[in-house]
């Protein structure tokens, strides 16, 4: 028996599936990708691959960021063409940072969200970003010797600190076009010599997998706070001869079907958003704090108005206000799960807007 | 292990088989310098004599002299003695001897000369009496060398069984501890004894460390293997089956737990059997800390156990086959200094090892500060020098080293010789088939360590039910000492509580 079991497990391997030992690759003969543009090109999809900065050696000098491009009929033809451009192995495994152009995601993002869901270097845990008024290759060879890895990380981790734009991952975004029909990710736009390599550029919202269009500014702010997460923002508000500017720390939305009769007759979005005195010379008193309170109020009432108009115009709940109010309501939400997008587009939500301003 | 009567040298009992006689006796030790005759008339009577034999060095003289050879030359009572009563009158107190022995049978009385004990022969007679009186030349209870400790005893076992055994009296000083004695070895005839506590230790376990060493046949017991590998039978294993200890103290507290201590004659340490994995993650010095000391110290050994085993295969596991599953800051750290050594992981990982296990025994084998020297040079200057001439990369150096030092962790030397040989094994089935292929080696370790038994309990058992017996206590952690209450290495003990 001692030895029969053994055997038997042996064997029991064989109904694993595993076809074979893995394939073994020395990483000192790799380049490790951690950028990916991709565009539509001529042959059909262009490729944009980046290492980011290189050390060589023990003593780190620095290399130059590879850049590799290619183009090909699919996504899996130019990755294979990439291979033969490189002297180096061409590893995707540490693809972090994923940047779409804009013609690319207005013809549509499934192809290009499915090869990372399936390939096996590949994963959907890297950061999506859509590339406005640019290429994704412009883009990626914007950030030269240097690559743009570094300033999309710092970007993400900013946004992760809630002061810069809400970074997404490829996942999140496929996750809510299977499931909502939308999604929003952060924009980008190259910049200019003073200034950065990217900069943001709002937010780009898909409806189905093709881009619908670009919130900024203040209908960016109000998307922030249609989804709960409001970045740090300042805003000031002019009290009887002096300028109170006042820090946005955080915020909450919740959202309700209102039925009457059990037929839904409107949506409610509810912000309860909290803020702090960033700068005054005098400390306002309660008057001037309830009239600061009422300021931001109108400020965020505006923001979430126009950012709720523009996704109705689209028909394209990119902050999930339907799933959400779902869980409050779920009677009255299976009348209208169906052709959500048209009631989406035709309901006049409700607003109620609460900010707290904290000591 | 079996006793192969019709083998090709069966041990033949009794060994001499021929009449007890001073002549017999000569025939036996002829050719033995040391052997050592003396006629002696007892109280300078001629008519009345007796024939002194002992051998020399194995004997302490100024006993021979004062207790034997004065009160035999010396004693008027034994001149007007009858003839037919000298051999009780002797036996029974007119030597000043301890003890005295009445033998009838050659093999006995050779057996006591080898022994340290003198016998006298009386004309026409055809039993002898002899007397122990062994030299105690030996070495002087020191500190124990391995096991060094803090705080607590720092007596430490000698090459004298029996200084050991009453080392062990002095700590036990309960008259159930037994001791009982063993003639091992057809050449060396070393005493080797078994001692338990009666009413703790399992029967059966005694029995069954009694009967194997009365089954051994061999040469002799030179070395601790020699007892080790032919009492426990598990030969397959690198694992160590019986812990040892140079401590009497810890002896005893595994005395106290229901194991069964094991002493050579010769050698200067004990075993505790029977041996579970986790006895090999102990100090003695685990009581000695406070519980929670000991028990972070505990599971810091666990971990580094884990860590010699694995780190290797890891690294060559997910360098070679799964870079994906590095933090990307790390691999572009290993990458940068991958890129100009010529060998590949494998082999790099592998020498280094190799290189690791060389450094360490030409510095077991030279003399001390050489040792060390050789140590520090081999370890620093190669390893440093290599490095820098790209020969390997400072990821393998640092891993390989990590796990290096890990394994010194290990309180036995034996359990981190085995862990040594299965990160060789482990390392190259990753470099096989990497993580998949290490599953399968660590799938394949606690299998082959499930399979192991030491008279009759699992090795595994502190982390089992095999055995459907409750443990004593958690074993990756020391509880606070009032709140260890059950005994834990015996299996049937009758005895399992061991405080209020």
């Amino acid at each position: 028996m001692r030895r029969t079991l053994p055997l038997l497990a042996a064997l029991a391997l064989l109904l694993t599936g595993c076809s074979g030992l893995p394939r073994p690759r020395e990483m000192g003969d790799m380049a490790l990708l951690r950028t990916m543009g991709v565009d539509l090109g001529e042959e059909g999809l262009s490729v944009t691959v980046s290492t980011g900065p290189r050390a060589k050696g023990l003593q780190g000098e620095g290399e130059s960021a590879l850049v590799l491009s290619a183009q090909g009929e699919s996504l899996s033809d130019a990755a294979l063409t990439l291979q033969s451009l490189s002297d180096s192995y061409v590893f995707f495994g540490y693809v972090d940072q994923l940047l779409l152009g804009e013609e690319l995601a207005g013809a549509g993002v499934t192809q290009v969200l499915d090869y990372f869901a399936r390939d096996v270097e590949l994963g959907l845990g890297a950061q999506l970003w859509v590339v406005r008024d640019a290429s994704a290759q412009q883009a990626v060879e914007a950030g030269g010797d240097q690559g743009v890895e570094g300033r999309l990380s710092t970007l993400r981790l900013d946004g992760e600190m809630g002061i810069a734009a809400l970074a997404r991952t490829a996942g999140e975004v496929y996750t809510d076009l299977l499931e909502q029909g939308s999604a929003y990710l952060p924009a980008l736009r190259p910049g200019t010599e003073e200034q950065a390599v990217l900069l943001e550029a709002g937010y780009a919202v898909l409806k189905g997998d093709t881009l619908a269009g670009f919130l900024d500014g203040d209908g960016a702010r109000g998307l922030e706070l249609l989804v709960g997460k409001p970045s740090s923002d300042i805003i000031p508000v002019e009290l009887e001869g002096e300028t109170v500017y006042v820090r946005i720390t955080g915020g909450d939305t919740t959202c309700r079907l209102e039925t009457e009769g059990g037929q839904v007759t409107g949506l409610t979005v509810a912000c309860r958003v909290t803020a702090q005195l960033a700068e005054y010379r005098t400390q306002p008193n309660r008057n001037q704090l309830q009239t600061v309170e009422e300021e931001l109020t109108r400020v965020e009432t505006a923001r979430l108005t126009r950012a709720l108009t523009q996704l109705r115009a689209w028909g394209a709940d990119c902050a999930g206000l339907g799933v959400r109010s779902a869980l409050s309501a779920p009677e009255a939400w299976r009348q209208v799960k169906g052709n959500w997008s048209e009631w989406f587009a035709s309901l006049a939500p409700n607003l109620e807007v609460q900010v707290d301003i904290q000591d | 292990m079996p006793h192969r009567d019709g083998g090709p040298h069966p041990r033949k009992d009794p060994r001499y088989d021929m009449p007890l006689s001073l002549e017999n006796l000569e025939e036996v030790f002829s050719g033995c310098v040391d052997y050592m005759e003396r006629r002696v008339y007892l109280n300078g009577d001629r008519e009345r004599t007796t024939t002194v034999c002992y051998l020399l060095g194995m004997t302490r003289n100024e006993r021979v002299s004062d207790y034997i050879l004065r009160p035999l030359a010396q004693d008027p009572a034994l001149s007007r003695v009858p003839e037919g009563e000298l051999f009780s009158h002797l036996q029974y107190g007119a030597l000043y001897n301890l003890a005295a022995l009445r033998r009838d049978k050659l093999d006995d009385v050779v057996n006591d000369l080898i022994l340290g004990s003198c016998a006298l022969f009386f004309p026409g007679r055809q039993d002898v009496l002899t007397f122990p009186v062994p030299t105690e030349e030996k070495r002087g209870v020191g500190e124990p060398d391995n096991e060094p400790a803090l705080k607590g005893s720092r007596e430490s076992f000698v090459e004298s069984i029996r200084t050991n055994t009453a080392m062990v009296r002095r700590h036990l000083k309960a008259p159930d501890l037994k001791i009982r004695e063993h003639i091992v070895g057809r050449q060396s005839r070393t005493m080797v004894d078994v001692l338990y506590l009666e009413g703790i230790a399992d029967p059966e376990t005694v029995e069954r460390v009694e009967s194997r060493l009365d089954e051994l046949d061999i040469d002799g017991v030179e070395a601790a293997g020699n007892l080790e590998e032919y009492l426990t039978g598990n030969l397959a294993t690198p694992f160590p089956t019986m812990a040892f200890t140079q401590r009497p103290d810890r002896l005893c507290q595994a005395l106290l737990e229901g194991r069964v201590g094991l002493m050579a004659d010769g050698l200067p340490l004990a075993w505790m059997a029977p041996g579970t994995i986790d006895q090999f993650f102990r100090t003695s010095q685990d009581r000695a800390y406070h519980w929670l000391a000991a028990s972070a110290l505990s599971l810091i050994r666990y971990l580094c156990a884990a860590l010699t085993l694995l780190l290797p295969g890891l690294y060559i596991a997910l360098v070679t086959f799964h870079p994906e599953a590095i933090p990307s800051k790390l691999a572009l750290s290993i990458v940068a200094a991958k890129q100009e050594v010529p060998f590949s992981t494998v082999f790099e990982v592998l020498i280094m090892l190799l290189a690791f296990e060389v450094i360490q025994e030409a510095g077991l084998r030279l003399p001390g500060p050489i040792g060390a020297t050789v140590s520090i040079l081999g370890g620093l200057v190669v390893g440093n020098a290599a490095v820098e001439a790209h020969i390997v990369s400072p990821a393998v150096l640092i891993a390989v080293a990590i796990a290096g030092v890990a394994g010194y962790t290990q309180p036995s030397q034996d359990f981190g010789n085995a862990l040594r040989l299965w990160r060789f094994l482990l390392a190259i089935l990753a470099s096989l088939g990497g993580l998949f292929a290490l599953a399968l080696g660590c799938a394949a370790l606690i299998y082959h360590l499930a399979g192991l038994e030491t008279f009759g309990v699992p090795y595994l058992a502190p982390f089992t039910t095999g055995s459907q017996n409750l443990r004593g206590h958690p074993s990756l952690i020391r509880l606070p000492l009032p709140l260890l209450k059950w005994r834990d290495g015996a299996v049937h003990t009758k005895n399992r509580r061991n405080q209020k």
